[in-house]
């Protein structure tokens, strides 16, 4: 079982062998897989990692994954961590990176759970996978079943930007194309996963799926220097990605290789769906579930989060904050980034930056706070956000005088 | 006939029937008080916590809708309709 000590339910504590079940048998809670942290320290130093490929795999002993030869290996993960000094700078900000997760094999961080959980499907021997996607995940699962030779069944809205629904088709999945939302799409594949003893990712492999996010925050402690920074901006859909950052920061901590300084984790969701942000506000903590979400960030727009409540309960016990920009502060946002930093990221990475240029002005970043965006999607999966949004190009003669006249009379070059 | 649906974690309460059908109509705890009537108290245990409400990790859903979206256990359950009972999963 290599460093895999087993399951606990992460509301009840129950625990369990890494099998292949799906939730807590007691409550129904969340499950998380658990390391044995001695066996663990000995075998993760920061002399070993040195010598490591640049992929995911380089954090091998914190992935709960038995059998090497089960990897499916697109290579995803390692992505640039970039010095954002131009975006801080039109910020007002001291120190800004960039987690540029645009550029993995499939344009987006899901390469990550994905890469984890298509191997646990292949040690069992599932005879297919799937998931329910907002989108990126529909392409990650899809390509990775494709280099596995998996069949795939991809859920999602029918109403989803054309590229995203376009991409699985094209890795060859069968896309299920459901009229209603991703939460409808998502408890009909429950049902259909349920009954064909298929592996979805993101449903009947979600402890282990899960697991595979973390790694963005171990590159990102590893690419800064084997240092954490004092913020972190993670996009918030379900909400797993943040709790997956958090349960790595406590990882790195019970292995000894950071400190109890705290990194403050803080969540970001559009305002048309921010079930988990309205959460935070209120008194009791729980997400207020959202019945028709209405954003241009699709890949964030899950109404009712699985992991909402704890992403709160994290958020709020880092002294994070939960954070819900409007949709011209998204495509703002994205466009900053770009502008300043070269990244053309989709709108949910529009999304962490508004929250940041939100959270500058009104205080709750301070300027001096050394701070990390999780970018985890690229922007030309999702262009259709910028149709009427940027002037319409009106053709231009191929002669040097119109293009004098187009450039306002100046004669460049 | 309704037809209740569940999931397999929940199923272990009803001997692993993840497809029931009854001559029901009334709201959704009535429901569930046949059901416990059919399978015994263990299926109340499994999906209720100790101060009678769903556990928090129960999804109802009738004829597709969310029941925190309607009256919870209060919701009506017409008469041909497809009670979904899941565990809350949803990650994108």
């Amino acid at each position: 079982m290599g460093y895999v000590r087993g399951l606990r339910c992460r509301e009840c504590g129950a625990e369990y062998p890494p099998t292949k079940l799906v939730v807590c048998d007691a409550c129904f809670g969340p499950l998380e897989v658990r390391y044995e942290i001695e066996a663990v320290k000995e075998a993760f130093t920061r002399d070993a990692l040195a010598h490591r490929p640049e992929d995911l795999w380089r954090y091998h002993e914190l992935l709960p994954v038995f059998d090497e030869a089960s990897r499916v290996d697109l290579q995803p993960g390692y992505t640039p961590l970039r010095r954002a000094e131009n975006l801080a700078e039109a910020l007002g900000l001291r120190e800004v990176w960039v987690k540029d997760d645009t550029v993995n094999p499939t344009y987006s961080f899901k390469d990550r759970p994905v890469a984890v959980a298509i191997a646990k499907a292949r040690e069992w021997g599932l005879p297919a996978v799937g998931c329910a996607s907002t989108g990126n995940l529909a392409a990650a699962t899809a390509a990775a079943a494709a280099k596995a030779r998996l069949p795939c069944y991809v859920f999602a809205s029918a109403h989803l930007e054309p590229t995203k629904l376009l991409l699985p088709r094209l890795y060859g999945a069968t896309v299920v194309p459901v009229d209603g939302t991703y939460d409808d799409a998502n408890r009909v594949a429950l049902i259909a996963a349920d009954r064909r003893g298929w592996g979805f990712v993101n449903i009947n492999l979600r402890p282990y799926y899960a697991e595979g996010s973390k790694t963005l925050l171990f590159e990102t402690w590893e690419q800064l220097g084997f240092e954490l920074p004092d913020v972190v901006v993670v996009p918030m859909g379900s909400g797993l990605l943040l709790t997956a950052v958090d349960k790595a920061i406590h990882e790195l901590r019970d292995l000894g290789q950071v400190d109890d300084g705290q990194t403050r984790i803080v969540g970001s969701q559009p305002e048309g769906c921010a079930p988990i942000v309205r959460g935070f506000e209120a008194r009791d903590g729980r997400p207020q579930p959202v019945k028709r979400p209405a954003t241009i960030a699709e890949s964030l727009a899950i109404g009712d989060p699985a992991s909402g409540f704890e992403a709160i309960q994290i958020m709020r016990r880092t002294r994070g904050f939960a954070d819900a920009p409007q949709d011209e502060q998204i495509l703002e946002g994205q466009r900053l980034l770009a502008r300043n930093e070269g990244v053309f990221a989709e709108p949910a990475g529009g999304t962490t930056v508004a929250t940041l240029r939100r959270a500058v002005e009104d205080g709750r970043i301070d300027r001096g706070e050394r701070v990390v965006l999780l970018i985890t999607g690229n922007g030309l999966k999702a262009p259709a956000v910028w149709n009427g949004v940027l002037p319409e190009l009106t053709p231009v003669a191929p002669d040097p005088v119109a293009v004098d006249r187009f450039l306002g009379g100046e004669i460049h070059g | 006939m309704v037809k209740l649906v569940l999931a397999s974690p929940i199923a272990t309460a009803t001997r692993g029937e993840r497809e029931i059908s009854l001559e029901f109509e009334g709201t959704v705890g009535q429901l569930f008080d046949e059901v416990t009537k059919r399978y015994g108290d263990g299926f109340h245990a499994r999906i209720f916590d100790g101060d009678g409400a769903l556990k928090r990790f129960v999804n109802v859903y009738v004829n597709g809708e969310d029941t925190r979206y309607l009256s919870g256990l209060e919701t009506r359950v017409p008469r041909d309709a497809t009670v979904d009972l899941l565990p809350a999963i949803a990650g994108g």
